[in-house]
């Protein structure tokens, strides 16, 4: 299946993430999430940027928190509502939210 | 364009999941989609009319408001809405009240599916 | 005219918040949304148990004597009842230390039912083949 998961929250969700099988798997990363595509925990960056080439940040929840896209891991896409409405429509079959 | 139905079950003011559900909506049918909101367990108190907006708080009748002139269906449990004080009498214009086969009746229509758990 | 497959994963903790309960009722109510489809139309929801939502299978619940509420037994007894399929993860039981003696059963209610215990693996191929996945 094609899965697109929502990460909305910083704590660890990569025991989660590693659990579901997907033949494409995309994480969209939003709310207190898009913490993982920018903050290097004891100078390492977040496991969950290594499940997936297929990693989005929303933009507006990043500027919410202060960041832009100078911060992000250069692995990750910004993208704002509307690329996520596609994403929902265009690139993955089944969403969850984490 | 398709059919998204969207299941909220996160609180308004205390959680900003509710506010990006809505968001998220917006962005659906302004590109064109179809949009069904289903909204249980603490999001009923987003149907509740007279919100005042604070800005400490989230808030939401504005922006329910402006997605039902669009056409997104939006309906809240009666259960969750009644066990939480809320009186269908209070209840923002054009909101439905229904019960959870509702939600299960728009999925089936549907191609995309987002639900949104609570905390 | 057809009946879709919904995956429901059970992944939250009993009690603190209302999630779980929620992720059965919502299950349960499948029995009724043909009133509001075609004729021939339905869902049959797939119930995953992960994580610590095992939790919520333990028997001898004391809900309604503490909270006042329907317990989750009860939820999950009527799920048993109505005919849907529960499948708890097997490794999440062993990982908690849970039983099967400890798990709640139907059977006095009449329920053809039970609980299944399948491994990971087999509840990631019932995911993969419903149409939607609804995470509570």
């Amino acid at each position: 299946m094609k899965l697109g998961v929502f990460v909305n929250d910083y704590k660890s969700v990569v025991d989660t993430v590693d659990r579901f099988t997907a033949e494409k798997l995309g994480l969209i990363f939003i709310q207190n999430g898009v913490f993982h595509t920018t903050i290097k925990e004891n100078g390492k960056s977040s496991a969950l940027l290594d499940k997936t080439a297929n990693l989005y940040v929303l933009a507006e929840d990043l500027a919410t928190r202060g960041l832009t896209d100078a911060d992000v891991d250069n692995r990750v896409k910004v993208v704002n509502y509307g690329d996520v409405v596609d994403l929902i429509f265009n690139e993955y079959e089944k969403i969850v939210w984490l | 364009m398709g059919t998204l139905t969207i299941g909220c079950f996160a609180s308004l003011v205390g959680s900003k999941s509710l506010d990006f559900t809505l968001k998220l909506a917006k962005a659906a049918v302004d590109k064109g989609h179809h949009v069904n909101l289903w909204l249980s367990s603490n999001a009923t108190i987003i149907g509740k009319a007279h919100q005042k907006h604070l800005k400490d708080y989230s808030h939401a009748e504005k922006y329910v408001r402006e997605l039902l002139e669009k056409g997104v269906e939006i309906c809240e449990c009666e259960a969750c809405a009644l066990a939480r004080g809320i009186q269908k009498t209070e209840a923002i214009e054009g909101v439905q009240w229904s019960a959870m086969h509702w939600y299960l009746a728009k999925i089936y229509n549907s191609d995309r599916v987002v639900h949104i758990g609570g905390e | 005219m057809s009946v879709i497959d919904l995956g429901f994963i059970i992944q939250r903790p009993p009690y603190k918040s209302e999630t779980a309960t929620l992720g059965f009722t919502h299950a349960i109510s499948y029995q009724v949304v043909d009133i509001l489809l075609d004729d021939g139309q339905g869902v049959n929801p797939k119930v995953c148990i992960v994580g610590e939502g095992v939790l919520c299978c333990l028997s001898g619940q004391k809900a309604m004597e503490n909270y006042g509420v329907t317990s989750l037994e009860s939820h999950i007894k009527n799920a048993l009842l109505v005919d849907l399929d529960l499948y708890v993860c097997k490794e999440d039981l062993e990982r908690f230390g849970i039983t099967e003696d400890k798990l709640i059963d139907a059977e006095d209610m009449g329920a053809d039912k039970k609980l299944q215990i399948v491994p990971l693996g087999e509840i990631q191929k019932i995911l993969n083949n419903t149409k939607h996945i609804l995470a509570f």
